[in-house]
């Protein structure tokens, strides 16, 4: 066991923690652009509605105004 | 009511995630791939909501060529259209693993290749249904082409059995996958969380496509006044 730690440079340990912090680094990538996706899906969605809600009321509006009186 | 049970169910669906992200950041680590691999609580269930949506739009698509009725063609649409985003967000984490494991961000393996393949297929239905004007013809073609899309959802679950893929092998219902009991039923929640957000949303785009009819129908009173 003793001998086995001898082997272990410094340069070894710097290298893994690279390792550790890419991978951790690459996890958190990977889950922020994912719900980014789905948060911006969810924007598209409301700004839909608001532009459909606005276009029923404008047409309800112009229907109100053709009706013969 | 609609309404109620969409906010219920992303309540649910929230509570859920906050749980998850909580248990899955307190795991350890994978031996050989390290905290990377925790992607797959996110990555495999975004793949697997994407395939229940087509299997949806897949009922929907049928249903509309049979019945005729505008309802289902609606539905296939609301639900192409979750699917898609869930797939991208599927392909994008997947991609993001691929850069630390493979080394590269993107293979032209079978499974990758079909599933990019998939997700344009569905995106071409979208353009499709834009490019036409008239309902029913629209919502025909669309209908016969999302079941043409659908041919390629099989190829992209079955090409990792099927296939010598770079993609790694089958975790579940495969008697060469191997992950722990713990894990699968962190993994099942995450699943049934992503579920209850595509139910969330296909309700809420399903109430702007009935709005979207409404806006046609008004407008053709207005054209006949």
């Amino acid at each position: 066991m003793f001998l086995l730690l001898a082997q272990v440079t410094a340069e070894d340990v710097s290298r893994e923690i690279a390792r550790l912090q890419r991978n951790y680094e690459f996890l958190s990538y990977g889950l922020i652009v994912a719900w980014v996706i789905l948060a911006l899906y969810v924007l598209m969605m409301v700004g839909r509605e608001r532009r459909l809600k606005r276009e029923i009321a404008s047409l309800k509006a112009m229907l109100e105004d053709k009706q013969p009186r | 009511m609609k309404e109620k049970l969409a906010y219920l169910m992303g309540a649910i669906a929230i509570a859920l995630f906050a749980r998850n992200i909580y248990v899955i950041s307190g795991l350890p680590q994978e031996v050989n791939q390290g905290a990377i691999f925790k992607i797959i609580f996110f990555h495999a269930p975004m793949a697997i909501t994407a395939m229940y949506c087509s299997c949806v739009a897949l009922f929907g698509s049928v249903m509309f060529l049979i019945t005729k009725n505008f309802k289902y063609d609606a539905l296939a649409v609301a639900v192409t259209e979750v699917g898609l985003g869930f797939l991208l967000a599927n392909l994008v984490t997947g991609s993001i693993w691929a850069r630390v494991i493979w080394g590269v961000w993107w293979a032209w393996d079978v499974r990758l290749t079909s599933a990019l393949v998939c997700w344009l297929l569905y995106a071409g239905y979208l353009m499709l249904r834009r490019a036409i004007e008239e309902p029913t013809q629209r919502a025909t073609f669309a209908a016969v082409f999302s079941i043409f899309a659908f041919l390629d959802v099989p190829l992209v679950y079955f090409s990792i059995r099927l296939f010598r893929t770079q993609h790694p092998g089958p975790v579940f219902f495969s008697s060469e996958g191997s992950f722990p009991k713990d894990w699968s039923a962190i993994f099942a929640l995450n699943m049934l969380a992503l579920t209850l957000l595509a139910a969330v949303m296909t309700i809420v785009r399903l109430g702007q496509e009935n709005a979207q009819r409404e806006i046609d129908s008004l407008r053709r009173t207005a054209h006949a006044i």
